[in-house]
This record gives structure tokens, sequence and C-alpha cells, in this order.
């Protein structure tokens, strides 16, 4: 059919099919803004405006809005300029990703055309359909309202970084927090830190503009001519043999071009894990497998000149199947008798593949018993952490095609390209060197795209069929078949002297890692090495089964066995003090690490040199300033308030307020690199090229605020490009809460060698020493005060006299791996009669050494604790007895949503972390560490119920009310 | 799959479309989109039929069946509770479309909005060929095959009287695991109505709350929407029966 409707403000007619929705035609359109978040219209990143209202295009038809007027953010973005609201978006640093970035700007636009003046309530309602899994909503929420004040003609404040002074060793309390703006960034600065020109600014993001007025930039938007459409037969069984697979009538059908399964794929082993060379053992997944190990796994796969077409094919394939005992308990999974997940003969590499134990993990440092035995008392807990996902916005997406060279080009939304590139060439059998992997924009990615997913199913495809392929799942494709966190049985045993002193710390967890190994192997490991290091203890003790089951993969996941472990220790930590009958914060101050202390069992849990005979130790530590900082931001005195505690006016209403500390990791010690390369243009400017792999977290404003500060120019004077397998250095991408730090050290390095080379040709120019030339304000100035543009100084090198790219590759690798501290809070309000419990406030004080940025590092904070808050507060997979996920769709899987948040704080406390860039440190992942423990020990403060497993749902905690 | 498309300008028109055995009516079409539907089927859009609005004599409330939950939201003419009720059916992006017409059409079995509806005593009016008919909303909830062939115009509410709602779920906004409503006419009779206790919104006799026999998902066993039915239906009853304008 034909309809015709108005896009921004032009006529056009448009072909479409009766059951295709807005998004389709639109995107069919040309207007890349429009995303695809879900098909169920609840993500909101293809809101569009239809007559003015905002409307889900996921769920309307094309043919509904025939007629009618459609604007989308293409209509508001004039080359060169910014809409007063896309401005405020930028100023605030609003967007992470960006991915949904245009549609929330146009519930804003709507919002502001009716209510020229609108509250943060109806900023929140009118956000409410845009679901953001990076930024908290807090920074959104004030680009409204400060665009709304803009656009009424009232100049609002610069957004400023609020110092807020130290309180440790300081005298009395300061009045700084009064009035402070919910944005300004807070920072208690460190007197140890040098004077910085662009590093520690709130810079705006160097990807804002392209964000903000949605051009096309995510792999989504690639439009390659002739493109197939590939779809993927999954396992309606938990676990089964594949007795056969008739493709005849899927072949037969046309427009259909090339059907792959176990039959036509030859049968290549591999880890689909991203990490670095060596992948761990065990290599227990091929593309196409003759067995199928849980609901969502591989059968087959097509290519279709449609979706539709790719979509009744793969209903055509008929396989029959042989319905195999599955397991889901990882604790059953290990029992004599259980069915075993891996019985192919050419199995290797799993500890013990007969009783699905993956891995035995085993680490000590010394004589467990011993430590026991000199302890006044013992406590032990065993507490259960439950199956999450990240749920990025953009689901996996790649597409593969041939380029002129005959080299396979795929492009993919990862975080791992080079791994990506590694990985893949041995299950194509073409050799890497034509293969090219390109990342756009990522529309978020959070670990869940630290895999090599989907880029062997497009690549076969595209050599099965020489056209170009594009694979993107669907959101239950993206809920069940990709990656998730692991779910673990975690015991902490640990005895206490007379004083309060650990004498000894035993962590034994059994994980669950699905069927396959992924990153089965190190997320346990960092489970044991977070659950070990927080505290001092002479011996501490760590055992850890990894086992085969028959639920969806667990991969990669922000925090990465971190929040398992540290939701265990911190519930157990609380109760040990209320059991000592100390005040929790105190009995953890007795035992937690500072400067100095040894970071006893990283070794063993593969951080650094297992022989190197020097023992790690903490550089730097903010923890005390972070834990008074938390305690005056939530008002912990509260705690000792039972007016407060008991509100008098709601009979049926406990309050309470949870404390819990995090450390974390910066990066994976002798093993993350990153590359960086920096040239100089003819215009004084720079190309950054860098393998790091920017998810929206900020990292490439990080990287161009590092370059820029070293050659002493602006930000937006560098030009970054990242990452592309043939372009940039190498890198091993965004995980392990590396990328400031490592591909931070790489840039500043290489940006140091560029440095000295200009201050050498600017010392010709200027006939002065180099050793008394400074390079700022985009020139290099001698100590007599005389200076030549970097322009010039470019123009001199590249055409005028002793011709030579002034440019400079470095790459970076660390020996350590410093921890950042946090201390994170928790208020909760406990509804007594329902079980009900509602988060209203989360704050978190966090040592990440020097921000680089400010505001994207208070982002990461904001946006990470709201995703901890899912995971300890509604967040699960839940499946019936056949291992099928009941909930895959957001609103039965519950991720917060805009007008429901509890207040948020993020304050930054800097330490000067001399191994990093600037004094760097991590911010990634820390977030995600305490909020679910915090909460936990809040209900605990509200209630007295100690509850032992997550998520803190109404009935879960209206049943451990009941045993209170 | 969709078919065809069509989008009546006329009631009649509208009614002999929606005879056809594969004809699914679409207001918002936020239900029928989000829903793949293997049939072939003819979607008949009532966009152009003129039905949306609200309008009251102080007596009742009329709302248009294709009135977009966004302006129940935003009436005045609306009471507070149901106002309330109807923007945590949906966010933003969704309640622009869904209508009240299409949530009752589709028997949303979890729709605080019907719970409210219902404990008004809301009334439905379904146009035939040649003929308007009113039904309660809980007889077109008990036997939703009453709107085949039909269109619905509009449903009614007193426009008098006072209400309390509460509820049990994972987050503020999330849909309530239980929830209760409970209305007072000015004729000071009260009827109270849940969700989460039956397959679908129903109403509820203040004496029978024990009696429920609630089914159960993973939010919530039945053992503990009883006890949150018990909770809530007190909460609200004792509310309204104060007296209290919420």
């Amino acid at each position: 059919m034909t309809i015709t409707l108005t896009i921004n403000g032009t006529r056009r007619s448009l072909t479409c099919e009766p059951h295709e929705s807005l998004r389709t035609v639109l995107r069919r359109a040309g207007l890349h803004s429009v995303r695809f978040g879900s098909e169920t219209g609840e993500t909101g990143a293809a809101a569009v405006l239809v007559d003015g209202r905002l409307i889900s295009a996921d769920v309307m038809l094309a043919a509904q809005a025939d007629g009618h007027d459609v604007e989308t953010i293409e209509g508001l973005s004039v080359p060169g300029r910014l809409h007063p609201i896309q401005q405020a978006f930028v100023e605030t640093g609003a967007i992470q990703s960006g991915y949904s970035t245009p549609a929330a700007i146009l519930s804003a636009k709507a919002l502001i055309d009716r209510n020229p003046n609108p509250t943060e309530d109806d900023v929140r309602d009118a956000l409410s359909g845009i679901l953001d899994r990076e930024t908290g909503y807090l920074r959104p929420v004030h680009a409204v309202l400060r665009a709304a004040a803009i656009m009424r003609g009232e100049g609002p404040d610069n957004i400023d970084v609020a110092y807020l002074q130290p309180l440790v060793g300081g005298k009395g309390t300061p009045s700084d927090r009064d009035g402070l703006s919910e944005i300004a960034p807070r920072v208690v600065p460190s007197r140890d830190v040098p004077e910085t020109r662009v590093v520690g600014k709130p810079e705006t993001k160097v990807d804002a503009i392209k964000l903000v007025k949605g051009n096309p930039a995510f792999t989504d938007d690639v439009d390659l001519t002739g493109t197939l459409i590939a779809k993927v037969l999954y396992s309606p069984h938990a676990h089964a043999r594949i007795v056969s697979v008739d493709d005849s009538n899927a072949r037969a059908l046309p427009g259909v071009h090339a059907v792959l399964h176990h039959g036509n794929v030859p049968r290549v082993r591999y880890a689909s894990g991203g990490q670095s060379y060596p992948n761990p053992l065990p290599y227990d997944q091929v593309s196409f497998d003759n067995k199928v190990r849980y609901v969502g796994d591989r059968v087959a796969a097509v290519a279709a000149d449609t979706e539709e077409i790719a979509l009744a094919a793969i209903n055509l394939i008929d396989v029959t199947y042989e319905v195999l005992p599955a397991v889901f308990d990882e604790n059953e999974a290990i029992l004599d008798g259980a069915p075993v997940i891996h019985d192919e003969p050419d199995m290797d590499g799993a500890h013990d593949a007969s009783h699905n134990i993956v891995h035995h993990l085993k680490a000590d440092t010394g004589n467990i018993d011993d430590g026991f035995a000199a302890a006044d008392r013992i406590f032990e807990q065993t507490l259960r952490v439950h199956q999450v996902h990240a749920a990025p916005i953009e689901t996996h997406i790649a597409i593969s095609a041939w380029d002129s060279d005959e080299r396979l080009v795929i492009t993919s939304s990862t975080q791992v390209p080079f791994h990506v590139r590694r990985m893949i060439a041995p299950l194509l059998d073409l050799p890497a060197k034509r293969i090219r992997i390109i990342k756009p924009r990522i529309g978020g990615g959070f670990g869940v795209k630290q895999e090599m997913l989907i880029e062997d199913i497009v690549a076969h495809l595209t050599m099965a069929t020489g056209r170009p392929v594009r694979l993107e799942l669907t959101r239950e494709e993206e809920f069940v078949s990709s990656r998730t966190r692991h779910p673990q049985t975690v015991t902490f045993k640990t005895g206490v002297d007379a004083e309060g002193r650990l004498t000894a710390q035993e962590l034994s967890i059994v994980a669950n890692t699905g069927p396959y190994g992924s990153h089965g192997l190190t997320v346990q490991m960092v489970s044991g090495l977070r659950g070990l290091s927080s505290y001092n203890c002479p011996v501490k003790k760590f055992d850890c089964r990894v086992a085969y089951t028959n639920i969806p993969v667990p991969g990669a996941y922000r925090g990465y066995g971190a929040p398992q472990a540290l939701f265990a220790l911190e519930a157990h930590m609380e109760d040990i003090a209320a059991e000592l009958g100390m005040d929790s914060i105190e009995f953890r101050r007795l035992n937690w690490t500072g400067v100095g202390d040894p970071l006893d069992i990283a070794q063993q849990l593969g951080e650094g040199d297992q022989d190197a005979a020097v023992m790690p130790l903490v550089t730097s530590s903010g923890l005390e300033e972070a834990v008074v900082q938390g305690q005056r931001a939530v008002d912990w005195d509260r705690r000792n308030d039972p007016t407060w505690k008991r509100p008098a006016d709601r009979p049926n209403i406990r309050r309470g307020l949870g404390f819990a500390m995090a450390m974390h990791g910066t990066g994976i010690p002798g093993l993350d690199m990153g590359g960086a390369s920096l040239k100089i243009n003819d215009d004084g400017a720079f190309n950054l090229l860098v393998g790091a792999t920017d998810l929206g977290t900020g990292s490439d404003t990080v990287v161009a605020q590092i370059a820029a500060e070293v050659v002493g120019v602006a930000t937006n004077d560098i030009i970054v490009y990242s990452s592309d397998t043939d372009m940039t250095p190498f890198d091993t991408g965004a995980y392990a809460s590396s990328t400031t730090y490592i591909s931070g050290m790489a840039t500043k390095r290489a940006a140091e060698q560029v440095r000295d080379q200009i201050i050498a040709r600017a010392a010709l120019m200027l006939g002065v020493d180099a050793v008394s030339i400074d390079l700022h304000d985009g020139a290099a100035w001698s100590a007599d005060g005389q200076s030549v543009t970097l322009e010039k100084i470019a123009l001199s090198t590249l055409h005028q006299e002793g011709q030579h790219q002034i440019m400079s590759t470095a790459s970076y690798v660390s020996p350590e791996s410093p921890p950042p501290y946090a201390a994170q809070f928790a208020e909760v309000e406990v509804d007594i009669e329902t079980g009900q419990v509602t988060v209203t406030q989360l704050v978190m004080a966090v040592d990440c050494g020097v921000p680089i940025n400010p505001v994207t590092a208070s982002g990461q904070v904001e946006g990470g604790m709201v995703q901890a808050l899912g995971y300890g507060h509604c967040e699960e997979m839940v499946y019936d007895e056949d291992g099928r996920m009941l909930n895959p769709q957001f609103g039965p899987y519950k991720i917060y949503r805009a007008d429901e948040m509890p207040r948020l704080e993020a304050i930054l406390v800097q330490t000067m972390e001399a191994s990093g860039p600037f004094g760097a440190k991590a911010i990634a992942e820390i977030p995600k560490d305490g909020v679910a423990p915090a909460i936990r020990n809040a209900i605990a403060d509200a209630t007295g119920a100690r509850i032992a497993n997550i998520p803190f749902t109404p009935e879960r905690v209206w049943n451990a009310l009941q045993e209170a | 799959m969709i078919a065809q498309y069509h989008r009546p300008l006329t009631l009649d028109e509208a009614i002999a479309l929606t005879a056809r055995p594969d004809a699914v009516v679409i207001a918002g079409g936020t239900s029928v989109n989000a829903s793949p539907d293997n049939r072939s089927i003819n979607a008949v859009d009532l966009q152009a039929l003129d039905l949306a609005g609200i309008e009251t004599d102080g007596e009742s409330i009329r709302i248009g069946a294709t009135t977009c939950l966004q302006d129940l939201v935003d009436s005045m003419l609306v009471p507070i509770v149901i106002r309330d009720l109807a923007r945590r059916e949906a966010p933003n992006t969704i309640r622009n479309a869904a209508t009240v017409g299409g949530t009752i059409g589709t028997v949303d079995p979890e729709s605080e909005l019907l719970a409210g509806l219902l404990a008004f005593g809301a009334n439905v009016t379904l146009a035939r060929a040649g003929s308007t008919a009113e039904h309660t909303l809980d007889e077109i909830l008990e036997n939703p095959a009453l709107l085949n062939g039909a269109i619905m115009t509009s449903i009614s509410i007193p426009a008098k009287g006072v209400a309390a709602a509460d509820r049990t779920g994972r987050t503020p906004m999330d849909r309530p695991i239980v929830m209760a409503v409970a209305h007072r006419g000015h004729d000071g009779a009260i009827c109270l109505a849940m969700t989460g206790v039956a397959t679908r919104p129903v109403v509820v006799e203040p004496g029978q709350v024990s009696a429920l026999d609630p089914p159960s998902d993973f939010r919530g066993s039945p053992g503990y929407r009883k006890n949150l039915a018990k909770v809530l239906a007190s909460r609200v009853l004792g509310t309204v029966a104060g007296g209290e304008r919420t």
C-alpha cells in the first residue's frame, strides 16, 4: 500500500506492507535516528512525534500514520547548530551511548511544547517510555529542565564541578553541600594532584554532536546494497541431540540464499569469550553442533532477501530431536548421575566434563585451619545470587560483506573487535589478514558484547552467498541467546579474634556457567579475587567449582564476578558485626585494606605474575574520605532516629539505611594492552586512533582529554577514531575497567612523543632551547614569552622545511591493577505487611584516583548504580521447569524507568594514583558492586530481616519478614 | 500478520468490516502490533470515527472508546484515582497511542485501569448494525465475545463518589502483583475491584477477599497473593469508608 505522511515538514509518499511498523518504514526512508530496541515498544528507542505526541514507532503501523505529521530528530538537526534541547543534553552529560538520545530529546520537545515550565515529575513522566540502561536518568532529566529554562529565556548557570572540602582531617563540617545542583559533579580534591588544563575538567563528549543529532553512527545504520537478512533457528529444548535436519523445504523457498547447520558447516571448536590469546580452555563450542544444550542454543541459520522470508524459512527447517534430561541448578549439576552436558568425543579442556565441572579453582595464602584456630568466633553463611541480563538497548547486531579486495569486512556492535578477528579466522578457515572488524558507535555493551557471539553466523552466510548479510537479535533472542551474569551459591566462613580482627576467611563457590565455558573461568577468578581482597586477613582460602548446566549462557557482565562475591561478603560482614555487637562500619574499618596493605590472593587468581617475588600492594585509597562523605550525604545518623525509622503516620512502613564497601581492580595486570596513535594535521589539530572501544562510557573523550592535555590543545582539536582492526592500533577491548588506565596511558605516551617532536621543531622556529618550551593553548611557548602556533609548526613540518610527519604510536601494559574503592549507601522503605521494598536513595562515594572527566565519571557511577539496583531489587531471569525463559521482555523482566527512580548521588573522592594517567584509576565497574548488599543491609536495619538471596522482590522479603 | 488495513470513515462501515471473522479492531494498535499473530488478519482502524473525547453532565462521565490513555491522564473531568491508574497503565510512549477501548477489548489481564473502571461500575456502549446496547464492564470482561461484530463507542462512569487504590509491585511503577481499588458512590455503596487475584481484573465482594483463589506466577504465589489481597483490600476499603477523597 502507499501512505502519505508529512515527515519533518515534508510531505512524502511511501510504499509499505500493511503489517509494517512505522519504525521499519521510517528507517527504510533513511531516518536512522529511529532505532530498534524491541518489537513491543517498551524501550522507546524508536519513539517519534506523531501530530506532536510521543509514540513508540515499533507498535504503530505505518498505515496508522497515513495522513499524519511525523517528526524525528532529523527535523531538529540543522548542520552546524544545535536545538536548545540538544545543547542541554550535551552540556549536562546526559548522553552515554546516545542510542536512545534522539527519542529522549523528542520526548522533551513534546513536553516543553505543551508545558514550557515542567516540574521534575513532569519530565520524569515524559521520559518514562524511554528505557535507559546507561545514565540512571539523572542527567537526562536535568537536561530537559535546563532546556526548558533556556527556552523560557532564562539563562541557567554553567555546570561547574562542585569541589567538596575533605572531611577526614578537616575542621568540622563545612556547609559546601548547601544549595548544590543535583548534576554538578562532586569532587573531593586531593592536595597531591597537580594542576591541569584539560584533564579533570567537565569537557563535553567528543562524539556528542553526532549522537544528539541522531546521525547514522551505529551498526544498524550501515546500508549495503543487496544485503540479505539472517535469522537463526534456536533450540526449543534445554538438552537434546539433533537426530536429523531436513532443510530441503527451507532451501526451496524463493528468496532463501543459504541454510547453514551442523551438516554443512565445518566443526571447529572454540571458546566464545572475547579474551586475550590464548583463549582459556575449554573450547566447548562449534558454530553449529549436533547437540543443543539450552533453550536458545543455535540449531541453524538462514540468509534470505527479506526478514519475512528468513522467518518463513526458519519455520520450514525440519529438525528431529532426541530430548535428553536437563539440569539447571549448579549444585545438582555436579552430583553423580546428573545429565552430562558435554559428552561429545572431541570435548577437551574441562576439569571433569563427566561431572559437569568445567573448572575447579583453588587458591590460599596459608593454612586456613591455623587461621580458624586463632579465631575467637567463627561465622559461616551461604548466600545465593541469581541470573540477570545486561540488556543493552541496542541488541547484538553484525553485518558482514566482502570488500573489493575480497576481504571479509564485519561491522559489529562489539567491545572486542581485535579478539573477534583473531578468534573468528579459524572458524571460517580464512587467514586473519583477510578479515577486518569495524566497531562503530555501540548502543551499550556492559560486557555482554565482550564475546564473539554472532559474527561467525553472518560471516559464514556471506561466504556461502557472496552477499552482505545482516543479523540483529530480537529482544527475546538477546535475553535468551546472548550472555548473562553467572549465578552462584556462595559460602563465606570467617574467623574473628576478640578485638574483631579477621583471622581467617574462606570463600567457597559453586558457580553456574550454563552449557558453555565462555567467561566461566575468569569471572569466577574475579569472584575469588574481589571476595578476598577487601579486608586484611592473615589466611585466606578460595575454592570454586564452575558447573555446566542447561540455562542460557552466562558470560561477561559489568562487574565480572565481583557483584556476586561482594554481595555475599558485605552481607556476611554486616551480619558478623551485628553478632559481635559492633558498629557495622567500625567493624569493617578495623579490617579493610588501605595503602601499603598486600593484595595477597591476587597473584594466584590471574592478576600479575604468580612467580613474581614482589607482593602487589595497595598504592592509593580514598576509602576513609569516601565513607565519611557518603555518611554525610545520606544522613547516616538517621539510623539511630526511631521517629524516622518508624514514621508515625505510616504504621506499615519501616525505614532503614545500609552500607557496603566496594573495592575493584583497574585492568588486568600484565595482560590488558592498549595502543594509541597520534598524528598532527596541517591545521594544528590531531587524529587520535585508538583500539579502545567506547561503549558509550565516554572513553573516546577521556583519551582525547589526555592527549589534549599533553600537546596543549583543546579537547575538540583531537579527532578520535575508534576502533577498526585495519586502521587503529591493537587494544584488548573495553573490559576489566581498563580503558582509562591502560588505553589512557598508551595515549599519554604517544602524545608525549608527539609533544617532543613538536617542541623540537618549535625550538628551531623560535631559536630557543627545547627544554625551555611548554605547549599550551594551541601553541609552543618559550620561557621568554615567544610563541608559535601548532598550526604554523604543522605547516612547517609538512610543507616547508625538513618535511616529516609528526606522529607517534605507543602502547601500554600495566604491571599492576590499583584498586578503586567505594562507599555505597542505600536508603529503603519496607512495607512490613506486604514485603514491598522501595529504594528511596543511593549514594556512592568513590575513589577512582583522578577523574579525567568528572561529568562522564559521575555518569558512570549514576548509571552503574541503577543497573546494580536492578540486580539487587527487581531483575531476574525466570524459567519454567523445561528451561524456557518466562520473562524475555522488558516489563516482566523489570528494569527501572525514569519515573520511579530513587535519588542518586555520586561523589568522586580524588587520590593521586601514581601509576595511572594523570593519577586515574578505574570507575566503570565498581558502581555495580555495593548496591545489592547496601540495600540488603538497609532492609536489615529497617526490619531485622537478613536476606540471603537477591533480588529483594516483595514475596521474598515478605517470607523473610515472617521468619524474622 | 496484518494482511489488510482498513480505515472506515463511518460507524456503519466499521461495523460492516468487523463482521468478517478475520477482522481485528485496532484503536491505538499497541497491543495488536506488539503480539505477532500468525493468522492473516484484517485490521480495522477506528481513528477516523471521531470516537475520542471526554465529557460530563455532572452525574456521569462519558469517555469515548478511542480516547487515548494520555488524554485520560490529562483530563480534569476524570476522577483523580482513574487518572492515576491510566498513568500507571503504560509509559507515555504507549499511553499516547493506547486507548481506553483497546484496554477493555484486549481484556488486559493485569490492568489497573480496568480494575478502577470496574470499581466505579463502568458501563460500556456497543454499537451494532442498527442498534446500540449498554453492558456493564464486568459483563464484557467476563464475555469478550460480546464485542464480536460490534464497535465499542464509549465508556461511562459516575462523576461522584470517593475512591482509593493501593498496590504491591517490585518497583513503584511496575505492574502490580496484586492491586486493589475501592469506590464509594454518592449512595454509599462500596465496590472493590482487584488485579492479580484472578485471570483478569475482577470485582470482589469485600466479605469474600479471604475466599479468593489467586493464580500464580514467578512474582507471587497464590498464598502470598492472598495475603496481599487481604492487606490491600483492607487499606482501600478503610480509606473510602473514612470518606477521605483520594
